[in-house]
């Protein structure tokens, strides 16, 4: 079963705010999620973004799938290169 | 999608805020798969699979609803006019800060620009404490 690391919207409205969740690919927008690894503020000046690199890590290691926009997230706070590096030590 | 990936983030962010302003213009459907792909960030893929329809009929179906609301944009420019007004606020509320040194002032100055800040819909910090509510 796929799992997939994904932003959520929360935030009011006019404001939005997201969280980084991981969840299963096949539990449609009920709120659920396995773990939340982060967030991300763009309303901030500068944008404000918050990962927990070491669970990141362990869930893209362990082939989690990132969505499009949080893998744009994690090259921006330089998880992936850490990522990738990793990969290539085994 | 990845050619343009610096701008992928604030295209997001822009039309997740178009999309507040906007929403009660669209069709339903485009309400649904507009929610879909931008507050859950679902792909195109998982939506086409959800409602039994084709990739590139999801894919027609966001970028027709994205043309929409930035047409609707281009008409009312409610957006522009509502980060317009947040700026002011903002400022508004340093110079207070800076200037006026009665603290009985200040505080009801502060309220004030807070009520404005509260009647165009959104409170100061986007994030903790107005998400609360959703998570109940």
């Amino acid at each position: 079963m796929a799992v997939r690391i994904r932003l959520k919207r929360m935030g009011a409205h006019k404001a939005p705010f997201y969280r980084v969740v991981v969840s299963d690919s096949r539990s449609p927008r009920d709120g659920r999620f396995i773990e939340e690894i982060g967030t991300y503020n763009p309303v901030a000046q500068p944008a404000q973004v918050n990962i927990d690199e070491e669970k990141a890590l362990k869930w893209l290691q362990t082939g989690a799938q990132a969505s499009d926009t949080v893998r744009n997230l994690l090259s921006k706070a330089g998880v992936l290169k850490k990522f990738h590096e990793l990969k290539q030590q085994k | 999608m990845k050619e343009n990936e610096p701008d992928a983030l604030a295209r997001t962010t822009r039309i997740n805020l178009l999309f507040d302003f906007y929403e009660s213009l669209l069709t339903e459907k485009q309400r649904t798969i507009l929610t879909y792909y931008y507050h859950d960030d679902f792909s195109l893929g998982e939506i086409a699979s959800e409602f039994g329809i084709s990739r590139q009929a999801v894919y027609d179906n966001i970028k027709r609803a994205e043309g929409a609301l930035e047409s609707y944009e281009e008409k009312l420019s409610l957006l522009e006019k509502h980060e317009r007004l947040m700026r002011l606020a903002d400022k508004l509320e340093q110079d207070v800060n800076a200037i006026v040194t009665n603290e009985w002032d200040k505080r009801s100055l502060i309220e004030a620009i807070g009520q404005f800040r509260a009647a165009e819909g959104t409170a100061k910090e986007g994030g903790e404490s107005s998400w609360q509510h959703l998570k109940a």
